[in-house]
């Protein structure tokens, strides 16, 4: 039973050109970002924006998937945890991101505005919770405790490849219960903040789960890609195609999910007709947006539902991989539907709006290769990983 | 608390001890070859007095009219509809466990899951009760279906009452003949073993022919497989459109996008606490304490804590948003669910649906029986204040002071919930008489030895 998972003939660290691809996004990325902001900021704002949702769907959904698999005990992902360990790193970087967008709240937010504020009672009824400080402080906040959990999960993980002590697990199953409702609270509050107060008269209970959907959507899809180029180029060891079935399983169940809150979001507000609810879809169907809004429907919800529908499918890797890219596309695309009709009324494109995923990916990339470089690839001490690696259905 | 170590490079057993199949069969089809024993005909007659209450209050109502009951205006929803999505709610675990876990291949779900598909179909049968006593004219269901006829009247299609009659009857079918097909293999089984000449015919008759071949196996499988895909939309479906029922509509606290995941969440957790209550009974009475362990119970209070968990975000976010959206009606009834006249059964309803139920955090209490059936049983309650509170609250104050009311139960209301509950009990007393609680043939393939070892 206990034969010692071996590391030989693995492979560790990414090809340079690899590297130097992700390098080279990285300051292209940085560049278009500046050259963005000093044309258009307002435009930039946005954007940002949605780099911003994207970026902390990533990395907070892969820091919820560590402590899904600890609370769960499940042991098909323990030979691929780490993948979701190394994407986790990223929240640390997320004020990056963060930081041009708070030289620019007064462009992306109107409850910023003095003078809307002294117009208008409904905004000054919501001010004890949109106002700038209030809404930097709940940033912090957040930002400290995902950091915190990242770092606690990730530092008992690591140790354990050397202590193989099973205790560290126990650990970690008991740090996973504490960070699940943190994190159904916080990134609740992310939604709130970033994208539903961009229309500060509209609100949606089921808003928050919304943005949950996308996230959990997000972070499995990263994960997917970055573990079918190990698996493929020789990274983790031999997995069996039923290891990588519950990846496809979760990807389909969560397509189903997003749609049907999408749906029950859409039919409640649409049956009731209050016109202070129905102009939040009134205006993502005009002007150019109900193409995006039919796009949407195809892109995140029928492709992937048609692609991932048979079992075969969900264990064919190469279909696996490009749905993944895919649905990160879509979920790109679901953010730009959510925010960027308040930007403008009409639909716009611009070549800004490739300015936050280009660096995000670099970035991903660089992140990725000074993660493996200092850690194994294999979560060689954890006391799951046999089980992991003989997984059946 | 101490870090000792678990194992984590096991898996649990599904079954504790190596019983052999021959063992397995004896054990599950024991309580079908005895007479019922005197305790089983106390229960029995009981849950019977229970049902027969109320048959007395349904007649009543039958023969009197709606007006034995407390509805009013502006309170025309009372405890019927309460009821109805109370059952209703219950009714979903069975299908999540037998579906949507063998779906995720969780084999723990079977010790449980053929008890928890009865129980759907059991808990269906009283929601769909209510609705029916509810129109007030019970001998008209047939205007619930859209039918070609003279008058040329159709029905609503765009009412959610409507698509409730759809789904909840699609839900019912499809959930009798899930477990009907889980129970073929077995009834084969009874039907060989028997030696009852009566018995003997009823297995054969219900069993089709089943003679356990390769190939009868193999459709089997296949069935089975697309009928737990049919059923898992399904049961999300249910509630979804239970909910549609209250959020459509332009009442404040019932038209919230929330409604629909929530009361999914809602629906499961109760439905868990239902069939853990019950199955602490039964795995006692039957000597099924090997086959219904004790990590079964433990993992159906994990599913409660997950579940309870939503409920409390929901009502959290339902109380944010209320104040967040800055419509004065919404924050005025959130205000008056916590502090106006129903405040008991809002804090009824938060206490034992969000709080009791986080001492499942702690593993001791997860695992003892007495603090399990305690929590599961408060759950129960907590869920049925909920959709009191949800229905009550909203439609007796709502937007005019002026036409405000109140709403208070009557001896018919309280009668036809306990007659629901008599009848669901007495149900499930015949079931445990008449049927195999645990599959057969899925314990067979779980046993020590029923997998292949090597592949």
């Amino acid at each position: 039973m206990s034969t010692p998972v071996s590391l030989e003939g693995l492979k560790k660290e990414l090809p340079a050109k690899l590297r130097q691809v992700g390098w080279g996004l990285l300051v292209v990325g940085i560049a278009a970002i500046a050259l963005g902001y000093v044309i258009d900021p307002r435009r930039m704002a946005f954007d940002n924006a949605i780099g911003y949702l994207f970026f902390t769907s990533v990395a907070v959904g892969s820091v919820f998937l560590i402590a899904l698999e600890y609370i769960a005990g499940a042991v098909w992902s323990t030979p691929m945890r780490r993948v979701n360990e190394f994407l986790g790193s990223l929240v640390l970087l997320l004020p990056l991101i963060a930081l041009p967008l708070f030289f620019h709240l007064h462009d992306l937010f109107h409850w910023t505005h003095e003078e809307a504020l002294a117009a208008d009672k409904v905004l000054v009824a919501k001010s004890p919770y949109l106002n700038v400080s209030f809404f930097l402080i709940r940033f912090a906040v957040m930002y400290l405790l995902w950091s915190l959990f990242y770092v606690l999960f990730t530092r008992n993980s690591t140790k354990q490849d050397t202590t193989k002590d099973p205790r560290l697990t126990t650990i970690n199953v008991r740090l996973a219960a504490f960070f699940l409702p943190v994190f159904a609270i916080s990134l609740t509050l992310t939604a709130v903040d970033w994208a539903m107060s961009l229309e500060p008269h509209w609100a949606s209970t089921i808003f928050g789960v919304y943005y949950f959907a996308g996230t959990v959507l997000a972070s499995i899809s990263a994960a997917t890609v970055v573990i079918i180029y190990f698996h493929e180029n020789g990274y983790l060891p031999k997995l069996q195609r039923d290891s990588f079935y519950s990846l496809g399983a979760l990807l389909f169940a969560f397509i189903n999910f997003w749609a049907y809150i999408a749906f029950s979001q859409f039919l409640l507000i649409w049956y009731a007709n209050l016109p202070d609810e129905t102009i939040w879809f009134i205006t993502r169907w005009k002007n150019g947006w109900e193409v995006v809004s039919i796009l949407l429907i195809i892109v995140h919800f029928v492709v992937p539902y048609v692609a991932l529908l048979t079992q075969d499918s969900k264990m064919d890797l190469k279909r696996l991989k490009l749905v993944a890219i895919w649905i990160l596309i879509a979920h790109l695309l679901d953010l730009y539907w959510l925010v960027m009709p308040s930007y403008s009324e009409k639909v716009s494109l611009s070549w800004t709006d490739l300015a936050f995923p280009v660096f995000i990916v670099g970035l991903a990339i660089v992140v990725m290769a000074y993660k493996m470089k200092r850690n194994n690839v294999i979560a060689i001490g954890d006391p799951k990983l046999e089980r992991g690696l003989s997984f059946r259905l | 608390m101490s870090t000792a170590a678990l194992d984590y490079t096991r898996e649990l057993p599904v079954v504790e001890g190596s019983p052999t199949a021959a063992e397995v069969d004896a054990t599950i089809a024991a309580p079908l070859d005895q007479f019922p024993s005197r305790m089983w005909w106390i229960i029995f007659s009981i849950a019977l007095s229970f049902f027969s209450i109320g048959v007395f209050c349904i007649g009543m109502t039958l023969y009197k009219g709606l007006g034995l009951w407390g509805v009013n205006q502006p309170v025309s929803w009372g405890f019927d509809i309460v009821n109805f999505v109370f059952w209703v709610g219950i009714g979903h675990a069975g299908t999540l466990i037998s579906a949507i876990l063998f779906l995720l291949r969780q084999r723990w779900r079977t010790g449980i899951a053929r008890f928890a598909e009865a129980m759907t179909i059991f808990a269906v049968m009283c929601a769909g009760l209510f609705p029916l006593l509810h129109t007030g004219r019970e001998w008209l269901p047939m205007y619930l279906s859209p039918y070609p006829n003279q008058h040329g009247l159709w029905v609503n299609f765009t009412s959610p009452l409507l698509w409730d009659v759809f789904a909840v009857s699609t839900y019912f079918t499809v959930s009798l003949v899930f477990w009907y097909v889980g129970l073929i293999p077995d009834l084969a089984t009874l039907r060989d073993r028997t030696t009852n000449k009566i018995k003997k015919v009823i297995y054969s008759l219900f069993s089709l022919g089943w003679r356990h071949s390769n190939r009868h196996w193999q459709h089997y499988e296949r069935a089975y497989l697309i009928l737990a895909g049919f059923a898992t939309p399904l049961v999300l479906s249910v509630h979804t459109i239970v909910s549609f029922d209250f959020a459509v509509s332009v009442i404040p606290g019932w038209h919230t996008t929330i409604f629909p995941p929530y009361f999914v969440a809602g629906a499961v957790f109760s439905g868990f606490a239902m069939v853990q209550n019950v199955l602490i009974f039964v795995r006692q009475a039957f000597n099924l304490k090997h086959i219904i362990t004790l990590d079964h119970l433990e993992k159906m209070n994990k599913v409660m804590i997950l579940t309870g968990s939503m409920v409390g975000y929901a009502y959290a976010m339902e109380m944010f948003i209320a104040w967040y959206g800055g419509n004065q009606f919404e924050r005025f009834v959130f205000l008056n669910r916590a502090l106006g006249p129903y405040a008991w059964a809002y804090w009824t309803m938060v206490s034992c649906n969000v709080i009791f139920p986080q001492l499942f955090w702690f593993k001791k209490i997860r695992r003892s029986i007495p603090a399990m059936f305690i929590i599961g049983i408060t759950v129960n309650i907590g869920m049925w204040f909920e959709r009191f509170v949800i229905i009550v609250t909203s439609l007796s104050r709502d937007f005019l002071p002026s036409s405000w009311g109140h709403y208070t139960p009557t001896f018919y209301d309280v009668g036809i919930l306990l007659g629901s509950f008599g009848l669901f009990f007495t149900l499930i007393l015949i079931f445990v008489r008449v049927l195999p609680v645990v599959s057969i043939s899925e314990l067979k393939a779980v046993i020590e030895g029923g997998q292949p070892s090597k592949h």
